[in-house]
């Protein structure tokens, strides 16, 4: 079995971030970039299938800048086995899905398994649209999932608004990884060194023959205002009426 | 070397990730509590396969010894002796990055792993026969088993053979070993412990040859105290050790032969722990310059934040050259290990003498730049400034560094 898992290379959600002067997007200078934490459950999810099952290969794919190299270096670290590197200059989301269509055709996988959103845009659709464009079954937001007997299907725990579904679907299928999935292993130091002599592929997106073009438009981004200090208030009146006129919580 | 390569840094993150959920959760436990070190340390081990490297390079070597015992010592030496490269560059590097980043938060963790994973199987990789070194060596190199390398007495430290009293009297083909030792890191919880003493033949104490033993815990006749109160490093339990007629086999003895030279083999070891200590002062300096520059952004006084007077910018300035200093010495260590070469027993002093010293200077301004607060344990430079000062004093005391790096330069 073939399992491919996508890997982004979002900033440091320990960082501060700053939106840049234009308004066009962050400052990048000086930030310290990580793998985007859903998808390292996403990978670590891949590795456990592959532990469990022995035959089983799990590819790493990120499509971005050149650095991005980086994090996908930190998979085969944690344990996949080969990376593929799609370059593209800030790719969209449908683009993304685009490509992964690309990829999925060449590779053949069996699984497709995507963290739920990156935490840079928290845009949460390259999963879905993947299925969509594929016609594959799809199981977003899971915490568990279980092979049949047979292998040829499993079946998914989704957090869902108000509680847990279960579904079951045929493979091949495109998944995406919730933050209680599994708890992600530490790149281990055998595997630092190893990961260094495993495949990493580069592929020019251009040539991969889909329409790159943007359909979402960063017109502007600002930081969120800032709080306003709080004040002391007399009596429970004059509670009640600010949370009604001024927070207009009530 | 000018910079940590991408390897080391994904290194770095991912120890440093462990740190922050295992370690500074409960850091108090640590350095407050009763809580011994091992436990995280062997989980950390096992985490980044630590344990499974040290497993591996362990089997490789002995059966690179057993061959060559065997006779095939030819065919060996050309394919394995190959020293230095970026193997070697990397497995240092590698070994120093959890030292510096532990040293952020619990530089008594590191003591008590170097001198169990470091000091104590190094003493028996080097003088034990191949039997001894599978016997007790593995299981301290994957911190399976905890180690403690006990040398020091009540009467004896910086001339610890000179005035040592520990003794072995032969018995049949054993010895009856007898002593106190002080101040031996892991004391307390050690499974294997090596012993230095002298070989009592009824001669004067200044001729008696010194040799080596490895103890293990329960051994009757054997005690080990608990932990002791101290300054610092309290996430390093420290205890005595008291021998009255303890019997052991010549198995016991490192190299099962009285004809070992102990002294020599103790001055590698001294050096190895020599350096380690630029390592654990980087951790520490990078840890308070980072909060000492937080601080001097957002603490106020007269109307400004304090990072704008220049008494405090001299401070951060002094820190700063420090770091690199320090930094610079420890990429020499990595250089040295690329190269296939050891510093000198006299550079290793050196770069004790002055890491320790600039890590302690940095502690003590540290704790002035953050007033009041630096005094009290929350603000954590406390802590440092404690764990920093016996760097100082254990592994030789600046005044034997400084004795030992003079007396080389005068031998010239
Ligand atoms: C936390 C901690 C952990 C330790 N762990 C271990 C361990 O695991 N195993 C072990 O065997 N030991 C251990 N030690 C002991 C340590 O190595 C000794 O304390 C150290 O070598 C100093 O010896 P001393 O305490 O006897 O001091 P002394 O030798 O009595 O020195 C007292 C003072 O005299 C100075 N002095 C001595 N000789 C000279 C000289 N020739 N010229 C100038 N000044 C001199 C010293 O520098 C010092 O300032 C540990 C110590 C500490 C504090």
């Amino acid at each position: 079995m073939k399992i491919l898992v996508t890997v982004k290379r979002v900033p440091d959600p320990e960082s501060s971030i700053k939106v840049n002067p234009e308004g066009t997007g962050i400052v990048e200078s000086g930030l310290k970039w990580v793998v985007n934490p859903f998808d390292e459950i996403a990978i670590e999810e891949a590795l456990r299938i592959k532990e469990a099952q022995g035959d089983v290969e799990v590819v790493v794919v990120s499509v971005g800048v050149s650095e991005s190299q980086e994090q996908l270096r930190t998979g085969l670290a944690m344990g996949a086995d080969r990376a593929i590197l799609v370059k593209a200059d800030r790719p969209d989301t449908a683009a993304v899905a685009k490509i992964l269509v690309k990829l999925v055709e060449k590779e053949q996988p069996t699984l497709v398994i995507l963290g739920k959103q990156a935490i840079d845009d928290d845009s949460n659709e390259v999963g879905q649209m993947l299925a969509h464009l594929l016609g594959w079954p799809q199981a977003t937001f899971i915490s568990k999932l279980t092979f049949a007997g047979d292998k040829a299907s499993v079946e998914c725990i989704r957090e869902v608004d108000g509680g847990m579904e279960t579904i079951a679907f045929a493979l091949p299928a495109i998944i995406t990884a919730d933050l209680r999935l599994n708890e992600p292993r530490y790149a281990s130091l055998p595997g630092i060194m190893k990961a260094r002599k495993k495949p990493m592929e580069e592929i020019d997106a251009a040539s991969l023959g889909v329409d790159l073009t943007p359909r979402v438009r960063i017109k502007k981004m600002a930081p969120p205002p800032a709080r306003t200090a709080g004040r002391k208030v007399e009596s429970v009146d004059e509670l009640i009426n600010a949370l009604q006129t001024e927070a207009k919580v009530m | 070397m000018i910079q940590w390569s991408e390897q080391h840094l994904m290194m770095r993150d991912a120890v440093r990730r462990f740190i922050q959920d295992e370690i500074v959760p409960q850091i108090d436990e640590f350095e407050h509590g009763d809580t011994p070190p091992y436990a995280v340390l062997r989980k950390m081990f096992r985490s980044f396969g630590i344990d499974e490297m040290a497993r591996e390079r362990f089997h490789k070597q002995i059966d690179a010894e057993k061959r060559a015992a065997a006779g095939e010592a030819a065919a060996t030496t050309g394919e394995t002796r190959k020293a230095g490269g970026t193997a070697a560059a990397d497995a240092m590097a590698m070994q120093m990055i959890p030292v510096i980043e532990l040293c952020h938060y619990c530089p008594g963790m590191v003591t008590a792993m170097g001198v169990s994973v470091g000091l104590t199987s190094a003493a028996i990789l080097s003088k034990g026969t191949t039997a001894q070194k599978e016997r007790w060596a593995l299981d301290l190199l994957t911190l399976e088993k905890v180690g403690a390398w006990a040398i020091t007495e009540p009467g004896s430290g910086s001339d610890p053979f000179g005035a040592m009293k520990s003794t072995a009297r032969r018995d049949g083909d054993g010895y009856i070993l007898n002593g106190n030792k002080t101040f031996i890191t892991n004391g307390p919880y050690a499974d294997t412990i090596v012993f230095i003493c002298r070989l009592d033949e009824g001669n004067p104490p200044a001729e008696r040859k010194v040799l080596t033993f490895v103890l293990e815990r329960g051994m009757p006749g054997f005690e080990q105290t608990r932990p002791v109160r101290k300054m610092g490093m309290h996430s390093s339990p420290t205890g005595d050790l008291f021998l009255s007629d303890v019997r052991v086999g010549k198995e016991h003895l490192l190299g099962e032969t009285e004809a070992v030279t102990s002294r020599a083999g103790t001055k590698d070891t001294f050096s190895s722990e020599r350096t380690g200590v630029a390592a654990m002062a980087l951790g520490i300096v990078e840890q308070c310059l980072q909060v000492c520059v937080e601080y001097a952004r957002t603490r106020v006084a007269f109307g400004r934040s304090i990072g704008e007077f220049q008494l405090i910018q001299l401070k951060l300035a002094k820190m700063e050259v420090a770091r690199m200093n320090i930094q610079n010495l420890v990429f020499r260590q990595i250089e040295l290990a690329a190269a296939g070469a050891k510093p000198t027993f006299a550079e290793a002093s050196a770069v004790k003498l002055y890491s320790a010293q600039a890590a302690m200077d940095v502690c003590l301004e540290a704790v002035q730049l953050h007033g009041g607060n630096g005094y009290m344990a929350e603000y954590r430079v406390e802590q440092l400034c404690r764990d920093a000062k016996v760097l100082q004093i254990y592994g030789g005391t600046d005044e034997i560094q400084i004795s030992q790096i003079a007396r080389n330069l005068l031998a010239k």
